[in-house]
């Protein structure tokens, strides 16, 4: 046999192709995905919520809370305020919620109601308020937010992957913790029926526990125009429909009848923060 | 954002740094396989020659390590998503591999043939634990027998 000598006429090793449309392709088809599951997200936020149970909520809560230990914890405010829910609690709001409160040293004028019924006062709003029945309406508003579960709504698409990273890796995973970061929980967002159902709630429980409703709207109106809107969480001016809310609650009173009476005062040393 | 500018920067230097040198160095390869046609060689163990007709038989090897662009690294990685075939590293390794048997007949200059030739290829500069290649090595080696005219 002889040999000769002479080159392939193809490669049969290398695909010719176009890199860039099958770059183009596989960019496209994972981008799909990506919307995909996003909008399959907040489809589920509404079916996953109702399901979510209060151990799995305080899992998920806890990562949240872990950056916000330690801080004010056991002060005098911390005590008053814990006293006043849990006496809400027991005589008019009957949550299986374990609420525990945290102060915090802000200038916000805010409570936030954290998964696991942690419940965050900003100082600022301990400086605010003038009595206790008005302390006592916005904690019972975010009461009304856990009876409803709107806290856990206002994450939105997160929550779904958050439930899903609390049951797959548990409270303590770097996972949890990463999205719990990630968050930026005071921009949460409630509807407007969302608030305004909250506002019933707490309306309702501020009658039950002091027989009267007065100083429910205090805190609404009591906010100065002059000040940044911003600093005013989802109580006040932040909230283009306040005055709508103010409004409804007053219609609410007058149609129920609720009665109005004496405001109870404050323990001064509440108000201050010690610096 | 800084980050985003960086690898598209990063993708775009890639495709159009990795496909010049690419089509550069198939332009070399095509044109030295064309030089050393005369050279044969082959995987058969044995060459039948006659003890007193071989002037000598020796070891030959040539060895090439070629790197992927980062284009190409991105794409197989998109790649490693869906799967299928990986057709962006499927140049790197016939670059290298071509290129590691021109090496070896190039040191067989002068040799009548190559017999037992075998290729071997190995994944270099792995990063840590992470399966990404890096750049792959070809080598190319045999034994050049040499015959008396």
């Amino acid at each position: 046999m002889r040999y000769t000598a002479r080159e392939p006429e193809s490669n049969v090793n290398v695909t010719s192709t176009s890199p860039i449309r099958e770059f183009l392709v596989l960019t496209g088809g994972l981008l799909g995905i990506v919307v995909g599951i996003y909008f399959l997200l907040g489809l589920s936020v509404d079916l996953i919520v109702p399901h979510i149970s209060i151990g799995l909520e305080s899992k998920m809560g806890a990562p949240f809370i872990q950056s916000l230990e330690g801080k004010e914890a056991g002060s005098e405010q911390e005590h008053y305020v814990q006293g006043l829910i849990e006496s809400l609690q027991k005589r008019c709001a009957r949550l299986p919620y374990q609420f525990k409160v945290h102060v915090h040293k802000a200038s916000t004028i805010n409570a936030l109601a954290f998964p696991g019924g942690h419940i965050v006062v900003y100082t600022g709003l301990l400086e605010k308020v003038t009595s206790e029945n008005e302390l006592a309406f916005v904690l019972a508003h975010e009461m009304g937010h856990y009876a409803h579960r709107d806290h856990l709504r206002g994450f939105g698409r997160a929550i779904v992957l958050m439930t899903i990273s609390a049951l797959l890796f548990g409270s303590e995973s770097g996972v949890s913790n990463m999205l719990a970061h990630g968050l930026n929980v005071t921009e949460m967002s409630f509807s407007r029926e969302q608030e305004t159902r909250a506002d019933e709630f707490a309306l309702e429980v501020l009658n039950c526990a002091y027989g009267h409703v007065a100083g429910a709207t205090d805190f609404f109106e009591k906010i100065p125009k002059e000040l940044d809107p911003g600093k005013f969480g989802h109580y006040f001016a932040s909230h283009p429909q306040n005055r709508r809310r103010i409004s409804h609650l007053e219609n609410l009173i007058r149609s129920r009848g609720l009665p109005l009476a004496g405001r109870q005062a404050l323990p001064e040393t509440i108000r201050q923060t010690k610096n | 954002m800084y980050d985003l500018i960086t690898f598209l920067v990063l993708v775009a230097v890639g495709y159009v740094a990795g496909t010049l040198a690419e089509k550069r160095h198939y332009r070399s390869i095509n044109e030295r396989e064309k030089a050393l046609l005369h050279l044969p060689a082959m995987t058969m163990r044995h060459a039948h020659y006659p003890d007193d007709k071989v002037k000598s038989a020796e070891l030959v090897y040539g060895s090439a390590v070629i790197s992927i662009d980062y284009f190409k690294r991105l794409l197989a990685g998109l790649r490693n998503i869906f799967g299928g075939t990986v057709k962006s590293y499927e140049t790197l390794i016939d670059r290298a591999r071509r290129e590691a048997l021109l090496r070896m007949k190039e040191m067989a200059e002068g040799a009548t043939v190559i017999i037992n030739v075998r290729i071997e290829t190995a994944a270099i500069g792995k990063k840590g634990n992470k399966k990404s290649i890096g750049c792959v090595e070809a080598m190319a080696y045999g034994t050049a027998v040499t015959l008396r005219q």
